[in-house]
C-alpha cells in the first residue's frame, strides 16, 4: 500500500486514526502495532514474516547484547550478520550470481525471490538498533512489541526517513499528541503528497516520455536530466513529508530528510541535505567505525570510497547504482582533497550550478538502464553541433511541461517557505494555508483516481 | 497565538471532515457496474481467496476497485483535466487536447514497422484470395491531420501514404484526402460523421467506376446528441454534436447477416453499447453480410474495413447487390475462404491512419 493511493487515503488511514484515538493510551502502540503489520501484509503477505521473523531476531539479541557484556560483540556481529545475511540474499544474490556468470562456463541458475518492500530501510533500523545497545546509547527494549513498532511503524516502513531508535525511544513509552501537532502533521502530510503526485509523477510522465521516445536533440535531453532530478528529489522528499507528517498525527517526532539540498553550495553540502538519515547511518555506522578521516590518507580514502560504493548499492543491486555512488564518494574527495579551497572563492550562484550539474549528472546514472543508455543520455547533453538543438518533440514538451518545471524548481528551494515567514504575508500566508491545503488533498486525489503516472521508485530500495 | 490554534483547528477538521466523509460515502453508496462517460464495466468488489490474499494480486483488485467505484469519479477526472490544462497549463492531458470545442487525440508517433506490417497484410490477402479480381485500398486520416495552426505532434502522413503505396503497387489507391475536412468528424469522437460522407462517396464510385450517388435521396434522421469515445477519455465537458443518419427505403429494406451470432439485422439498429456510433450496422462485427433486395445491380463488394467503414458501407449500397464487411482485427485473415466465396467481387481495403498505425490487423 502506497500513501499516494485511494486504498491508505480514504480507506486505511480514516480507520486507523478513528481506533487509534478512540482507544485508551494504553492500547495505542499495540493498535499502531497491528495497523503496521496489516499495512505491510497488504502489500507483502508472505514477507511480512520475514518481518517479524527479522523483529525477533533482533529483539532477542538486543537483550542478548544487553545482558551478557562479555559477549556482547559477538552477538552483535551474529545479529549484524543475520540482519546483513537476509538483505543480501534476497537483494544482491541475482546480481552476484549475475556478475560471477560472466566468468564461468557452467552458468549458476538465479534464484526465485522477489525484494520485500522496504527491506533496506527497516534492516538499518534493525542494525542501528543493535548497534546503539552494544555501544550503550540506547536502552535495551524489554518489550517486544514496541520494538516491532518501531521497526514496522507503517509510516516510514516503507520508503524511510530510516528511523533511529533512539530518536523516538523515549516516544515510544510516552508521547504527547496535541492539536498543533495533528494539524503539523495533516500540513506536512498533505504538502507530501502534492510533492508526489503533482510534481514527481507529473515530471516522471515526462521523463518517461523521453526515455520511449526516438527523437535526438539536445534540448530533449536537458529536459530529461531536469526531469529526473526534480522527479526524485519530490517523490522522496514527499514521501520522507508524508511520514513525517503521519508520525506527528500519530504523536511521534521524526528528524527531518531533506533540507532544500537543491541550494547545496558543495557535494558535501548537498549530502548533508539530501536522505540525511542515510548518510548520517552511513557516517555513524560504517564511516566512523572504519576510522572515519582519523586515519592515514589511504585508509582515509578507502573509507570514503567502500561507504559511498555501499551508498550507491543500498539504493539498488546494480552496477548503475555502484557507479553512482563511488561518483559521488570521488567528487568528494576531490572537494575534500582541493576544490572546497577553490570553491571557496567562487560566487555562490556559480557553486550552486556546480552542484546542480553534477548531481544531475548523477541522476542520470542512477536512472540508466545500462552503461550505453547511461553514456547516450548524459553525452546528449553537450552533443551540440552533433545533433538537432531543439526538435519538434522536445519543443512540444518543453511548452507542455514548463509549468510543472517551474513549479519544481520553484519549490525545490526555500523561496515560498521565506514568503510565507516573512512578517509581510505571514498573515496572509496563515489565512490561505487551510484552503491551500485542501485544494492540493482534492486536487491530488484527482491525479490518483484518474490512474495518472505514479510509479512506487523504492521496488529496489 | 489565538490565530494559530483558530488555523491548527481548521485544518485538522477539514483533513479529518474530508477524510471521513469520502470514506462514509464511499461504503454507503451503492457501487455500479458501468461507466457511462468512460463507456466500461467499471471493477466490482473483489472475491477474497486465499492464493489472491497470498500473492498480492488482491491489493491491486482493491486498488482498482476503489479507484472505480470512487463516488465523484466523473467529477475527480474532470477536475485533474481542468486542472492539467489551467493550472499546468499543459497541452495535452493523456494525450488528449480540445481545439475549436473539438476533442483530438495525438497520434504522433509514425511506427513504420506497423504501417509496413499492415500493408503486408493486405498484400498477403491479395495474393492468397484476390488475384485478378478488382481491388482498390484507401487510407482515412484522423482529424488531426486537417488541424492548421497548431504546434501539437502530428503523425508524418506523407509517410503513411509512402509506405502504403511502395508496398501495394499492385493494388489502386483511391486518395479521399482532399474530400475530407474537420467538420466531416465528431466534435468528440475519432470517427467522420455519415452526413458528410457525399464527397468521399463521390470519390470512391469515381475511381471503382461506379454510378454517381445523389444524396438527396436520403432522409437525414437525427438521433440525438453524440457523446463520443473522446468525451468519455477527456472526462471535460465540450459540447457534442447530433448523430445523423443517413437512409430512405432501399437502405432500410435492406438485410444484414451476422456471421458470428447468426443474427440477421438491419442496416441501422439501435445500439446495445452506450456508443452511439453502433448505430452503424451494430459496431464492430467480425463478418457481416448487407444485402440489398433492392438493388438494379448485380454487382458484390467485399469490404475490409474498420470501423469507419461502417458508416461509410450503407451509402455504397445503391451500387450493390451485397456487401461483405470484414474487420480482421476481430478475425484471422487465414481462413476467409471458408466464409466467403472469391469471384469477381470489387475488393476496397479502407483502413484509418491510427489502425494502419497499430499492426492490428491479423
Amino acid at each position: 500500500m502506497i500513501f499516494s493511493s485511494i486504498t491508505f487515503l480514504f480507506f486505511f488511514l480514516p480507520i486507523v486514526l478513528a481506533i487509534y484515538y478512540i482507544v485508551p493510551k494504553k492500547i495505542k502502540n499495540f493498535i499502531l502495532l497491528v495497523a503496521s503489520l496489516f499495512f505491510y501484509f497488504y502489500s507483502e503477505p508472505v514477507y511480512v514474516l520475514l518481518m517479524i521473523f527479522s523483529i525477533i531476531s533482533t529483539y532477542i539479541f538486543g537483550l542478548l547484547i544487553d545482558k551478557y557484556k562479555k559477549y556482547s560483540k559477538v552477538f552483535l556481529i551474529i545479529s549484524i550478520c543475520i540482519s546483513v545475511g537476509i538483505l543480501v540474499y534476497f537483494k544482491y544474490t541475482n546480481f552476484i550470481i549475475q556478475n560471477i556468470n560472466l566468468w564461468l562456463k557452467n552458468k549458476i541458475d538465479f534464484i526465485n525471490v522477489i525484494l520485500p518492500i522496504g527491506i533496506s530501510f527497516y534492516t538499518f533500523q534493525m542494525i542501528s538498533y543493535n548497534i546503539d545497545v552494544y555501544r550503550g546509547q540506547a536502552k535495551v527494549q524489554k518489550n517486544i512489541l514496541k520494538l516491532a513498532m518501531y521497526i514496522s511503524l507503517f509510516p516510514q516502513l516503507i520508503a524511510g526517513p530510516i528511523v533511529r531508535y533512539t530518536t523516538i525511544e523515549g516516544q515510544l513509552e510516552n508521547r504527547t499528541h496535541t492539536l498543533e501537532k495533528f494539524s503539523n502533521g495533516v500540513k506536512r502530510f498533505v504538502i507530501g503528497l502534492g510533492k508526489k503526485v503533482l510534481i514527481a509523477n507529473v515530471l516522471g510522465e515526462l521523463a518517461s516520455k523521453f526515455l520511449s521516445s526516438n527523437d535526438v536533440s539536445v534540448l530533449f535531453f536537458w529536459l530529461y536530466g531536469i526531469s529526473i532530478m526534480l522527479q526524485i528529489y519530490f517523490d522522496f522528499s514527499g514521501y520522507s513529508d508524508m511520514a513525517i507528517g503521519l508520525g506527528k498525527m500519530f504523536g511521534f517526532e521524526f528528524l527531518e530528510n531533506f533540507n532544500y539540498p537543491y541550494i547545496a553550495t558543495t557535494i558535501t553540502d548537498f549530502w548533508r541535505r539530501w536522505h540525511i538519515s542515510l548518510s548520517s547511518w552511513f557516517r555513524d555506522y560504517i564511516y566512523i567505525p572504519l576510522g572515519g578521516n582519523r586515519v592515514s590518507k589511504l585508509k582515509w580514502i578507502r573509507n570514503i570510497l567502500l561507504v559511498w560504493m555501499l551508498t550507491g548499492l543500498w539504493h539498488g543491486a546494480s552496477w548503475n547504482f555502484v557507479i553512482w555512488g563511488l561518483y559521488f564518494g570521488i567528487i568528494l574527495l576531490f572537494e575534500k582533497i582541493f576544490l572546497n579551497k577553490f570553491l571557496e572563492k567562487v560566487p555562490n550562484i556559480l557553486k550552486r550550478v556546480y552542484v546542480l550539474v553534477i548531481v544531475m549528472l548523477s541522476f542520470i546514472i542512477f536512472n540508466g538502464e545500462g552503461i550505453e543508455q547511461i553514456m547516450r543520455n548524459n553525452e546528449g547533453l553537450i552533443c551540440i553541433g552533433e545533433i538537432p538543438l531543439i526538435s519538434t518533440e522536445s519543443l512540444y514538451y518543453l511548452k507542455s511541461y514548463c509549468i510543472a518545471l517551474l513549479i519544481g524548481i520553484i519549490g525545490s528551494t526555500p523561496l515560498s517557505k521565506n514568503i510565507a515567514n516573512s512578517r509581510k504575508f505571514n498573515r496572509i500566508a496563515n489565512f490561505l494555508e487551510p484552503v491551500f491545503l485542501i485544494i492540493i488533498l482534492v486536487v491530488s486525489t484527482s491525479y490518483i483516481i484518474d490512474g495518472s503516472f505514479n510509479p512506487f521508485l523504492y521496488f529496489r530500495f | 497565538m489565538k490565530g494559530n490554534k483558530a488555523k491548527d483547528a481548521i485544518v485538522t477538521i477539514a483533513f479529518l471532515i474530508i477524510l471521513f466523509s469520502v470514506f462514509i460515502i464511499n461504503i454507503v453508496v451503492k457501487d455500479k457496474t458501468i461507466s457511462a462517460s468512460e463507456r466500461r464495466r467499471l471493477a466490482s468488489f473483489p472475491k477474497i481467496t486465499k492464493s489472491e490474499v497470498m500473492t498480492g494480486k488482491l491489493s491491486e483488485k482493491f486498488e482498482k476497485y476503489f479507484s472505480d467505484q470512487f463516488v465523484g469519479r466523473d467529477f475527480f477526472r474532470s477536475l485533474k483535466t481542468v486542472w492539467n490544462f489551467n493550472v499546468f497549463r499543459q497541452k495535452d492531458n493523456n494525450e488528449l487536447f480540445v481545439k475549436d470545442n473539438s476533442i483530438y487525440k495525438m497520434e504522433y508517433k509514425l511506427k513504420e514497422k506497423n504501417i509496413k506490417k499492415s500493408a503486408e497484410k493486405i498484400n498477403e490477402i491479395y495474393n492468397k484470395y484476390l488475384k485478378n479480381m478488382k481491388v482498390y485500398y484507401s487510407i482515412i486520416p484522423d482529424k488531426n491531420y486537417y488541424l492548421e495552426k497548431d504546434d501539437h505532434l502530428k503523425m508524418d502522413y506523407e509517410k503513411i501514404k509512402d509506405i502504403m503505396s511502395q508496398n501495394l503497387s499492385n493494388i489502386k489507391y483511391i486518395d479521399i484526402w482532399d474530400e475530407l475536412d474537420l467538420n466531416d468528424y465528431y466534435r468528440t469522437d475519432l470517427h467522420w460523421k455519415q452526413e458528410k460522407l457525399d464527397d468521399v462517396v463521390m470519390c470512391i464510385k469515381e475511381n471503382m467506376n461506379l454510378e454517381n450517388t445523389d444524396f438527396a435521396k436520403y432522409d437525414v434522421k437525427d438521433k440525438g446528441e453524440f457523446y463520443g469515445a473522446y468525451y468519455g477519455q477527456l472526462g471535460m465537458k465540450v459540447k457534442p454534436d447530433n448523430l445523423y443518419i443517413l437512409t430512405n427505403e432501399e437502405l432500410e429494406k435492406c438485410v444484414t447477416y451476422n456471421f458470428e451470432t447468426n443474427q440477421i439485422g438491419k442496416v441501422y439498429q439501435t445500439p446495445r453499447t452506450s456508443d452511439k456510433y453502433d448505430i452503424y450496422l451494430s459496431g464492430a462485427v467480425p463478418l457481416l453480410r448487407i444485402e440489398n433486395p433492392n438493388s438494379k445491380s448485380n454487382k458484390e463488394l467485399i469490404l475490409f474495413r474498420d470501423s469507419f467503414g461502417s458508416s461509410l458501407a450503407p451509402l455504397l449500397l445503391d451500387s450493390y447487390s451485397k456487401i461483405t464487411l470484414v474487420d480482421i482485427r476481430y478475425m484471422s485473415s487465414k481462413n476467409l475462404d471458408q466464409y466467403i466465396e472469391f469471384n469477381g467481387q470489387d475488393v476496397l481495403f479502407l483502413y484509418s491512419s491510427l489502425v494502419l498505425n497499430q499492426n492490428i490487423l491479423r
